[in-house]
């Protein structure tokens, strides 16, 4: 590089270092986030994939059965062999502690009596050495208060084993169960254990021929294999969060370019001057294009550096919650990669205003300074592409709605968005002109919405950033809430009532409906009077219910009609004989009781319990005595779901009745949602917080070279607090203006999503607004754009007047 | 010296008076005297110019004359109101109400028109427009056909004449004008002073004029000459040869 222009270069990075912070700073914070995705996925990838080969021990080969018979063979031939032998495999079944269900469904896996097998870590008792002993995970065993030497039953009904806690293990990442038992008291969980795979000590032959079907493969390969599709399902998700890291970018790509743009104008006289001395329009591109990069290199270099400690901090937070996270480790392609990407996107946001650079002339350096130049707010080529991408976008979008193409959908709304970016500088300032309207009238507001909009490519590029943030978070707030709403119409549907005692065997104790009444988080019991009796061949209470219940959620009643009952499919699966013949026929069914018996049509439903519905009146036609067989309970939404269920649980146990909940489910559903919510707003934030930042940064510079003008109106009146008041109303108009217009292309966007996505899914869409958070929004987004002003307002009343008039 | 000469405060209405008026910059090493001990007196419905070579500190007795910036040592009282020991804000009410400025560029805000800028003084401080005196102020300088006009599409003459009015439609008691011609061709020149001189004598305006040319400080009533920081002479009515003699003159300093 010429000299002359090296001077130039280091002379003005060093003066206008300060100015830069605002660019540096966005991608500082792009860059860091690259790194903290990639310590914390390579992290939970490490911990998840470190201990797969453990539960196969020394065993040379994995044989994967075909069959779950063929696995039962694997394992008994091993054992006359005398070769090592595991089988890799779970059972989901509830598990109870002197006759209390303590959870409806625990993973079980193999705990091996063989002790070259035996891979768990003991941290309290002894590894069990024969069936009837089992191991329990010391976290969940913690939680359930089980302890070394209490009895468990594992299973239901015929399948149920009976074990005895011996050891307190902490089992690897990759396995992921609560109790360990030995194969002969695993394998009677039939229903529901499914094994994947045989660890196997012998030869290849013996497995093949006890099982024909299965597949043999040495352990390192297939230990390879599951830590591949581990590493797979991890990557996958840092994959979904780099698109948030895009997502980053590109509001660091406007908010740098606004950045340089802003800058370059402020600077033209000095480029002219530079021109007149004889550098030419070459070096000059040059030098500013270097500008540029020195300033995306070392930018990413603090990036990296910020990233390295995020990274070990946020590995560190994550493992407060999750044990089986790795320890943190840093890719160096990853790192490189950052840089690099840090350096592209600055120099090229740098791109196109580096080029207005070049075009300044010579003489314009001579011209009597008139302050920065207001340029056209949109040229003809602009707003007509605009137009057409707004336009087409929409056709787009409408055409999505008809097709549910997931493909359309994104690129209309892509194009719309673009569209409105275009149509920003006409879009923004005159949306910010009628907002300053609305505020009223006087002079700071006038020159508040006047600052706002002198400069509308400026402007609109400064809005644009948060618009992408704000857009996007307010999408999916709204699809979101429209997911729940949805979803909990489905769950109402499936789960109408939250929480069902039904008598077993005998009718439910009085007074049991205040019991259930009593537990913590039941807003409303609704007691069913009925009697034990015989439906369709089978033994079940039967409850007279008189119309809808106000317990019961949603659009079903769960109140028979004259001359109906209402059969849960618990209680229609165990009918047999001559009366299942008849349900199939007639769809009736015949309800007895001592000797007086009734026929009733049939209906199919489920959701309370093994409890047959029957129309009010029953009873006296079957001259039944009435007792209680049921209660219903509905429960408030913020109750923690596992609390009430074993609040409820012994309820039903001490009363000899059966508990149905749904209300777990339901909460399930919303806790995913809630996580889900969280989680996306929370990448999202980080593209906002870079917004925020663009905001006070042109709220800064604009500052800067109003300083004459501000001192002006020093001079001529305009106090301290004045001029204070109208950047704080310029960055609030600003940061509304650009919040409200994201809010309602994002609910515009949600709703076009919801129907392509959600209504293919299910079949009635209830578009939801999430009122509360979307005004949250609006008022984050509003104060921090009023905080984004309060640095570069102190800065502009802290000049004297007499200083500012000196400025040139 | 016969030329130098103190009005008589007991004759003339007094617009603003200085009493020992000193201003320093910087600290320790490195101290800029702009103003070592100002004395002056400046009567009311006059047109006075302050001159003296660049450097000199007469912009700098403006600011402090204006309140615009708060001096190191001395009195100031414009109005009959001591600047001194006033805060910031009580600073600025006082210029609102009292003073009038027109800059030598960047006088006009250039998202306003040339009404609006005229107006936002008044506005500011939230006074009622004054119609008559609007449309007055408008008729003696000619501005009535570029209200509307942003200052981007107004000639540099044009401009200070805006600049002018917005400064004369408050009814200041003092008008300052920093270097008014600075950046006007000779013809615009003339006719911006002519406009500032007819002000003082048509409107009853005090104007004081900071400036370094002879030609502008001709169109002055009175000259008040200011050398390194100091008050070397201050000239009733000088003719071309005093004003010349005056400026020659160096400070009692060197």
């Amino acid at each position: 590089m010429n000299a002359g222009v090296r001077t130039v270069l280091l002379a003005s990075l060093r003066r206008h270092t300060r100015r830069y912070v605002a660019a540096a700073v966005a991608v500082v914070i792009g860059v860091a986030f690259v790194v903290v995705t990639d310590a914390l996925s390579r992290a939970t990838r490490d911990g998840l994939t470190a201990d797969v080969a453990a539960p196969y021990g020394d065993a040379g080969l994995v044989v994967t059965p075909d069959t779950q018979e063929e696995a039962d063979a694997l394992v008994a031939a091993a054992r006359e062999d005398g070769t090592a032998v595991a089988a890799e495999g779970y059972a989901t079944e509830p598990v109870f502690a002197a006759g209390v269900r303590l959870s409806p469904s625990v993973r079980v896996r193999e705990a091996a009596t063989d002790p070259a097998m035996q891979y768990l870590e003991l941290l309290d008792g002894r590894q069990p050495t024969r069936a009837g002993e089992a191991l329990a995970d010391a976290g969940d065993a913690e939680e359930q208060r089980v302890g070394v030497g209490d009895v468990l039953v594992v299973g239901s009904a015929g399948a149920a084993t009976e074990v005895t806690v011996v050891g307190l293990v902490d089992g690897p990442a990759s396995v992921d169960a609560s109790l360990y038992l030995p194969w002969d008291d695993l394998r009677r969980l039939e229903e529901s254990l499914w094994v994947q795979a045989v660890a196997w000590g012998g030869s290849d032959e013996r497995a093949l021929e006890v099982a024909p079907d299965a597949t043999v493969t040495p352990t390192d390969e297939h230990v390879a294999a599951v830590q591949a599709e581990i590493a797979r399902g991890v990557d996958y998700l840092s994959y979904m969060a780099l698109l948030f890291v895009a997502i980053a970018l590109f509001v660091a790509v406007m908010v740098i370019a606004n950045t340089f743009s802003i800058l370059f104008a402020q600077r033209m006289r000095e480029f002219a001057l530079l021109r007149c001395v004889g550098v030419t329009r070459r070096q000059l591109r040059r030098s500013v294009r270097l500008e540029a990069l020195v300033l995306g290199l070392v930018a990413s270099l603090a990036g990296v550096a910020l990233g390295l400690v995020g990274g070990v901090a946020v590995v560190a937070l994550v493992g407060v919650w999750f044990d089986d996270i790795g320890a943190v480790s840093f890719g160096p392609t990853w790192l490189v990669g950052s840089v690099l990407v840090g350096t592209a996107v600055t120099t090229g946001a740098a791109w196109l205003p580096t080029r207005a650079v070049t075009r300044v002339a010579p003489l314009a350096a001579l011209r009597p300074d008139t302050g920065v130049d207001v340029r056209d707010a949109a040229g003809r080529l602009r707003v007509a592409s605009a137009v057409l991408l707004l336009l087409g976008g929409t056709a787009l979008l409408a055409a999505c709605l008809a097709s549910s193409s997931l493909g359309l959908m994104l690129a209309g709304g892509v194009a719309v968005f673009l569209g409105v970016l275009l149509l920003g500088p006409l879009l923004v300032p005159a949306a910010i002109r009628l907002a300053g309207r609305l505020a009223g009238d006087g002079p700071v507001r006038r020159l508040a919405t006047g600052n706002a909009v002198r400069n509308p490519r400026r402007t609109a590029t400064t809005a644009a950033s948060l618009l992408v943030g704000v857009t996007l978070t307010t999408a999916v707030l709204t699809g979101l809430a429209t997911s729940r709403t949805t979803l909990a119409d489905e769950m109402d549907l499936s789960y109408p009532v939250d929480a069902a005692v039904s008598a077993l065997d005998a009718p439910l104790p009085d007074g049991t409906a205040e019991q259930v009444a009593a537990v913590e988080g039941v807003t409303e019991v609704v007691e069913l009077r009925g009697t034990m009796a015989t439906v369709a061949g089978v033994e079940v209470p039967v409850a007279e219910v008189d119309g809808r219940q106000p317990v019961v959620r949603g659009d079903r009643d769960l109140a028979p009609a004259q001359g109906q009952l209402l059969l849960p499919w618990q209680v229609g699966n165990e009918v047999a004989g001559k009366a299942q013949r008849q349900l199939a026929r007639d769809q009736t069914a015949t309800v007895v009781v001592g000797d007086r018996s009734l026929e009733l049509e049939v209906v199919h439903e489920s959701g309370w319990g093994a409890v047959v519905l029957v129309p009010p009146g029953t009873l006296d036609a079957l001259e039944a005595a009435s007792a209680t067989v049921a209660v219903w309970a509905r429960a408030d939404d913020g109750t923690d779901a596992g609390d009430l269920a074993d609040a409820l649980e012994s309820r039903a146990a001490a009363a000899g009745g059966e508990l149905e909940e749904g209300f777990s489910n339901r909460s399930w559903v919303d806790l995913q949602v809630d996580i889900l919510t969280g989680a996306v707003v929370g990448l999202l934030g980080v593209a906002v917080l870079i917004a925020l930042l663009g905001i006070a940064n042109t709220l800064g510079l604009s500052v800067l070279e109003r300083g004459r003008e501000n001192a002006l109106l020093r001079a001529m009146g305009l106090t301290r607090q004045q001029l204070q008041r109208s950047m704080a109303v310029e960055g609030l108009l600003l940061s509304l203006v650009a919040t409200v217009l994201g809010t309602l292309l994002g609910v515009a966007f949600a709703w076009v999503g919801a129907r392509v996505m959600i209504s293919g899914v299910v079949d009635e869409l209830s578009m939801t607004l999430p009122v509360g958070q979307l005004l949250l929004v609006v008022a984050v987004a509003a104060l921090a754009g009023l905080g984004a002003c309060v640095v570069p307002a102190r800065r502009a009343a802290r000049v004297a007047p007499a200083a500012g008039l000196a400025l040139d | 010296m016969t030329t130098t000469q103190h009005h008589a405060p007991s004759e003339v209405a007094i617009a603003a008076t200085a009493r020992g008026l000193a201003k320093t910059y910087g600290h320790d090493d490195h101290v800029v005297h702009a103003l070592r001990g100002v004395d002056l007196t400046l009567p009311a419905g006059r047109f006075t110019a302050i001159m003296g070579p660049s450097g000199s500190g007469k912009s700098t007795l403006m600011h402090c004359l204006a309140g615009l910036d708060a001096a190191t040592a001395g009195a100031v009282t414009v109005a009959g109101r001591d600047l001194t020991g006033m805060d910031d804000t009580a600073l600025t009410l006082f210029r609102r109400e009292h003073i009038g400025f027109v800059f030598q560029a960047f006088n006009l805000l250039p998202m306003l028109t040339a009404g609006q800028n005229i107006l936002l003084p008044l506005e500011l401080s939230g006074r009622p427009v004054d119609r008559a005196r609007y449309a007055d102020v408008v008729e003696v300088l000619g501005l009535a056909d570029r209200l509307g006009h942003l200052p981007s599409q107004l000639s540099g003459g044009q401009q200070q004449r805006v600049a002018i009015a917005r400064a004369l439609v408050t009814r200041p008691d003092l008008v300052f004008a920093d270097e008014p011609t600075g950046n006007l061709d000779s013809e615009a020149s003339a006719e911006v002073l002519g406009h500032l001189r007819r002000s003082v004598r048509e409107l009853g305006m005090t104007v004081v004029m900071v400036t370094h040319e002879l030609d502008a400080a001709a169109y002055a009533d009175d000259v008040v000459v200011i050398h390194d920081g100091a008050v070397t002479a201050h000239l009733v009515e000088p003719d071309q040869d005093q004003l010349v003699a005056a400026l020659r003159r160096r400070g009692p300093g060197r």
